[in-house]
């Protein structure tokens, strides 16, 4: 197991290094600048923030300049957000993303399974189809859709949470909501067909032939299957999630990383971008080998070498 | 069922993780699955809508009363039913019918478009790197891990913002991103078939391992790769309309669903039409896909016997 | 069948947490941000997040709606915009116009330090470095050698702004430019304090480390949250400052913040949707919470005349922006208050008639059609060799809305456009390279007619997109540059506006408007050309009750 998780950790690394490899050339291959808009700056002035930055350098010197600073941990000055260095920016951002993604992603779980184990035996019933249709439901309508007309119907017309904004709980509430219907839509279809299968599968004959009640088998037995595919999911899932959310933090004025990702990338802010894909490749690579330890754990068969 | 986060969040893993189980024993199988799937009632219904949504997508915009570019002065904001419009106009009077059915072939089209070169570069990846195993298989496998580390969203902006002039060379964009869990998907089934013996009895013949790929393994993975092709077009589809939402979407005067929707959305107390009329398009559209893929996965699936 | 209740049973334990999450829902909590008591606080949605909170560097409007209040200029601004006063009790030209001496009164920094002439000296030289990069100097190049300062070509001692004695302050310009005063109220002409920003170099802008002279400071900046002000004690006419403290929240999405003003949760919002204007004002919206004013900012399509020969013929742009149906963009499509435009120039400019008017402006659209149908045959266009043309428009909400119906309207002429919609940091870049036939762009902010007309100069560069050249135009714009009498000034400007009408080498197509969500208990708040709206003017109907009781 220890040796597992170091060579993973070892690996880790260099795939690290490829990712910001490949996302430094990629930003810098896509047209435009970070320092355009209506109001030109002088070419002098344009001339001096290149400098400043450094952006006036041959892009391997730039390269070589940016793997530096990120290897002592700084991820550099943002090039829009003046005041701002990419640090303030996920340092402000992240904690209020991980709060609200985290809470999503936990309600998503206990719902989807829930909903996914209910359809699961009633498979090919009026209910399990009307759990599906609900389910697609909440993957089909996009968020930018689903949040305006919560707001409407939850903060505006029944007054039970409030519009927008960060604050209390109760300011979590909708987006929380918002994000988690489309993961229990997935996560609900993912287990219902884990458990299908495994309801089939010789052990839970085995029992039901010992004559264990059908609440034991299902929560024994084939809960544990039958979340198996379920545990792949939820690590990209999860980083997704807990990165924040362009819309829900637009619709709902909401501190998180989410925008940057889009924002950042659209107006060019080379560094925040950057920072941004760092945080979030490690996130996945932390993630995917959480699931991968946590299937060993759940599934005897899988052994961790 | 295909995985889209909120804003296409990462992983489209999940697939990967449902379709580990579906294998396909031979040819003889078709026909079974073929009755298997039009026993499923579910599916049944959604081919049929499908096919009468195709249709409408390409007959339909030859046969609307007006263009779906054209501008009526003196019918802004028609409700439906009022008029000679049947399901209403929007703020530049444009006949919604006809854009609906407009937008839904450019939708179509899109997710077709983009499927079908992930599905070109994904089974090609999968296969050659299944087949051929070795360290060709561990380069190319964690090629697709660094391409998975980096966020989705990341990719589609700065590939719209590079091929933005053209909507087609965009979606072959996306489909060139979107490949990733299919190459995973392949190479899986791959590693399973190359063990079989047709494919033994191939090698001794003396078949190039070229020619193995081609004639043994990549029809042999067709049931698996149709499954995964009716979850990414709608994967596609609503990706479309995150990018409509950014004001990355098609060029007006042309449309999509998504486009459609992010709009209506904007003006849901002003019109309701503009976003009711184009989501219930884009609901069944997409609840379609879904239904056919997973009655496509049950057909198939020969543990389902 | 024992099975019979578990899926029940999962679904319940599967809704628990979204009912936990509801729960208590019924009663209403406060939906504002708590406030001490006694104090006054108010909750301001500001449509975008600062980049900044230097004075010297804000370039945008919501960040200048933020800082403007940091400071105290040479002069400032009443609540109406109007210039009165600030820092400088008095000031005086030169019989030529090219010196002003302004005369300050006493004043202190925050942290106690007076206020000094050097101060201003220190701050106009912090606009003009190269190191600062603002986006904003070039509006006032005006000042002596800082154009050449700003190019790095001379060291900023050579900045014609200097300081006499610690009351006085002397500006030098290149030519005369009766519009100084007015300008000195403007964010980038504040003072700086020289001891703070020597001490902490850029992150002296910080909240933790700002120091100012006006009637609010920063006290937190939370990126994506919100920017907290205070009012600053030592500001010298802070007992007539109402409101205790301002929080600023970027309202990126703006139909989000109108249900926030209406829930009460904001008490204003500096963004409303076009197409929601109407709808905000039906009696059983909040018809009493919009403000829709004029804006001094235009929105125009310039044509490419260097790269697309049709193009170089008047007689087909005349044409093409005589068929352009204004009054339907403006008043069916947008219905936010835009006005339609048949100038160059915004009404409102400072010191400016706005006279100016394209020769077929009071014409009916089916004579202007008639029109340029004639006078795209006079240039050889018609159904057998239409013109063909592309417009490259920006993808932001009100570009992709318009263009359209330019498209149609010219279509009723017989031109074919595509339309292009282009990322607004390309867009950009390409209206720079003259990569486009025509082109959507706008132009704002600023209160004098030659920020506009300056566009338009042959010797512009690259932000004459078009590459319009007219030497007679030019020689206006001189001109005026150096007159000094305001109503000859504004003769010449008004003569070149109406060149720029008869050659027409952009297409004007409609004026803003700024449109704000007020809650009908904010007092102080007036409707302006400029949308500035200085907060120290700023306060509640009811503020005596808020102090007293409710907190």
């Amino acid at each position: 197991m220890v040796s597992f998780l170091l060579r993973r950790l070892l690996v880790a690394v260099p795939t690290l290094f490829l990712v910001v490899t490949v996302a430094f050339f990629m930003m810098r291959a896509a047209p435009g600048s970070p320092f355009l808009g209506e109001r030109k700056l002088a070419p002098e002035i344009e001339k001096a923030v290149m400098a400043k930055y450094g952006l006036d350098k041959p892009l391997p010197v730039q390269y070589a300049t940016y793997l530096g600073g990120v290897l002592k941990g700084d991820l550099g000055p943002s090039l829009k957000y003046r005041d701002k260095s990419v640090a303030d920016i996920i340092g402000d951002g992240f904690p209020k993303s991980l709060i609200l993604g985290f809470t999503a992603i936990v309600i998503a779980t206990l719902v989807g399974v829930g909903l996914g184990i209910a359809a699961a035996l009633r498979q090919n019933r009026p209910a399990d189809y009307g759990a599906t249709a609900v389910a697609i439901l909440g993957v089909c309508i996009p968020t930018f859709v689903t949040a305006p007309l919560l707001v409407l119907l939850f903060a505006s017309k029944l007054g039970w949470a409030p519009t927008a904004g960060w604050g209390g709980p109760r300011n979590l509430i909708l987006p929380v909501v918002v994000l988690a219907l489309p993961q229990i839509a997935i996560i609900s279809r993912l287990t219902r067909a884990g458990m299908i299968e495994v309801l089939r599968s010789n052990y839970v004959r085995t029992a039901r032939a010992k004559g264990l009640s059908e609440r034991r088998i299902v929560l024994d037995h084939a809960l544990r299957g039958a979340i198996l595919p379920l545990v792949s999911y939820l690590g990209p899932a999860a980083a997704g999630l807990i990165t924040g959310s362009l819309v829900v933090e637009q619709i709902f004025n909401l501190p998180g990383l989410g925008k940057y990702f889009v924002i950042s990338a659209l107006q060019r802010d080379y560094t925040v971008v950057m920072g941004v894909v760092i945080l979030y490749a490690a996130l996945i690579l932390a993630l995917n080998l959480l699931s991968d330890v946590l299937y060993a754990v759940l599934d005897p068969r899988v052994r961790l070498s | 069922m295909s995985a889209f986060g909120p804003e296409l969040a990462p992983g489209s893993r999940t697939g990967a993780a449902t379709m580990r189980s579906a294998a396909v024993k031979g040819r003889s199988l078709w026909d079974d699955a073929r009755r298997r799937l039009f026993r499923n009632r579910a599916a049944l219904v959604s081919v049929i809508v499908l096919g009468l949504l195709v249709v409408a997508a390409i007959v339909g915009p030859y046969l609307t009363p007006y263009p779906y570019d054209q501008v009526n002065k003196n019918d802004v904001w028609v409700g439906p039913l009022s008029g000679d419009h049947l399901i209403g106009t929007d703020s530049l009077g444009r006949d919604l019918l006809a854009r609906l059915l407009i937008g839904l072939r450019v939708s179509l089209a899109v997710g077709v478009v983009a499927t079908f070169v992930s599905l070109v570069i994904g089974v090609a990846w999968g296969a050659v790197a299944g087949y051929v195993g070795g360290r060709l298989d561990e380069l190319m496998m964690r090629i697709v891990d660094i391409l998975y580390s980096l966020p989705f969203i990341f990719f589609v902006i700065l590939l719209m913002v590079t091929f933005g002039r053209n909507f087609i060379l965009m979606f072959v964009a996306i489909g060139a991103v979107e490949w990733l869990t299919m190459a995973r998907i392949v190479r899986g089934q791959t590693l399973s078939l190359k063990q079989k013996e047709f494919v033994e009895a191939a090698r001794a013949a003396g078949v190039k391992p070229a020619g193995i790929v081609a004639r043994h393994i990549v029809p042999n993975l067709l049931g698996p790769v149709v499954v995964y092709v009716t979850l990414t077009i709608p994967a596609v589809i609503l990706a479309e309309s995150f990018l409509s939402f950014l004001g990355l979407g098609v060029q007006e005067p042309l449309t999509s669903l998504g486009t459609l929707i992010s709009k209506g959305a904007q003006d849901m107390e002003l019109a309701p039409w503009l976003l009711i009329f184009p989501s219930i398009v884009m609901v069944v559209t997409l609840m379609c896909f879904n239904f056919i893929g997973d009655g496509l996965r049950d057909a198939i699936d020969p543990k389902d016997r | 069948m024992k099975t019979s209740r578990l899926p029940l049973i999962a679904m319940l334990a599967a809704c628990a947490p979204l009912l936990a999450a509801c729960g208590g829902g019924g009663e209403q909590k406060a939906l504002r941000p708590p406030c001490p008591a006694g104090r006054l606080c108010l909750e301001y949605g500001n449509s975008g997040e600062p980049t900044t909170l230097d004075p010297q560097k804000a370039n945008a409007s919501w960040e200048f709606g933020i800082v403007s209040d940091f400071m105290v200029g040479l002069t400032d601004n009443d609540a109406a915009a109007k210039t009165i006063p600030g820092m400088a009790t008095h000031w005086e030209q030169s019989p030529d116009g090219l010196v002003w001496t302004f005369h300050l009164r006493d004043g202190q920094w925050s942290d106690g330090t007076p206020v000094t002439a050097a101060d201003f000296v220190f701050g106009l030289q912090r606009l003009f470095d190269p190191k600062t990069a603002s986006g904003q100097a070039a509006q006032f190049y005006a000042i002596k050698n800082s154009r050449a300062v700003n190019g790095g070509k001379l060291p900023l001692s050579a900045l014609g702004v200097t300081a006499p004695d610690a009351h006085t302050v002397r500006i030098e310009l290149e030519h005369p430019w009766p519009i100084l005063a007015d300008n000195a109220a403007a964010p980038p002409m504040s003072p700086s304090p020289r001891h703070v920003v020597a001490k902490w170099g850029d992150a002296w802008s910080q909240p933790a480390h700002f120091v100012g002279n006006g009637p609010y400071l920063p006290k937190s900046w939370t990126l994506g949250d919100k920017v907290v002000v205070e009012k600053n004690p030592r500001y010298f006419d802070a007992a007539k400052v109402c409101l205790d403290r301002i929080s600023f929240y970027p309202t990126t999405d703006a139909v989000s913040a109108e249900r926030r003003v209406k829930r009460g949760e904001l008490d204003l919002n500096t963004v409303v949707q076009s197409n929601r204007v109407n709808f905000l004002r039906r009696p059983d919206q909040m018809p009493g919470y919009v403000r829709v004013y004029p804006y001094v900012g235009a929105v125009f399509l310039t044509f490419n005349l260097k790269s697309v020969p049709a193009l170089r013929d008047v007689r087909v742009r005349q044409a093409l922006s005589m068929a352009i149906d204004r009054d339907f963009i403006v008043n069916k499509l947008f219905r936010g208050g835009q006005k339609p435009a048949y100038s160059f120039l915004p009404p409102g400019m400072l010191d400016y008639d706005g006279r100016a008017r394209t020769y077929w402006a009071t014409w009916p659209l089916e004579r202007r059609q008639a029109e340029a149908r004639r006078l795209l045959a006079a240039a050889g266009y018609g159904p057998k060799h239409p013109l063909k043309l592309e417009i490259r428009h920006r993808n932001t909400a009100d570009p992709t809305l318009y263009t359209p119906a330019v498209q149609a309207d010219w279509r009723s002429i017989g031109v074919k456009a595509q339309l292009l919609s282009t990322e607004v940091q390309i867009a950009y870049q390409s209206y720079e390279a003259g990569d486009f036939e025509v082109a959507d762009a706008g132009w704002g902010g600023g209160s004098d007619a030659m920020g506009f007309l300056f566009l338009q100069r042959s010797d512009t560069g690259s932000q004459n997109y078009g590459g319009y050249k007219n030497l007679r135009y030019d020689a206006l714009l001189d001109a005026a540059d150096h007159e000094r009498d305001l109503k000859r000034r504004m003769a010449y400007l008004g003569q070149a506006e109406q060149i720029v009408l008869d050659d027409a080498p952009i297409a004007p197509v409609y004026t803003i408007a700024s449109k704000n969500l007020v809650n009908p208990n904010v007092t102080g708040w007036v409707d302006n050309n400029f949308d500035t709206h200085k907060l120290r003017f700023l306060c509640f109907r009811d503020a005596a009750q808020r102090r007293a009781g409710r907190g």
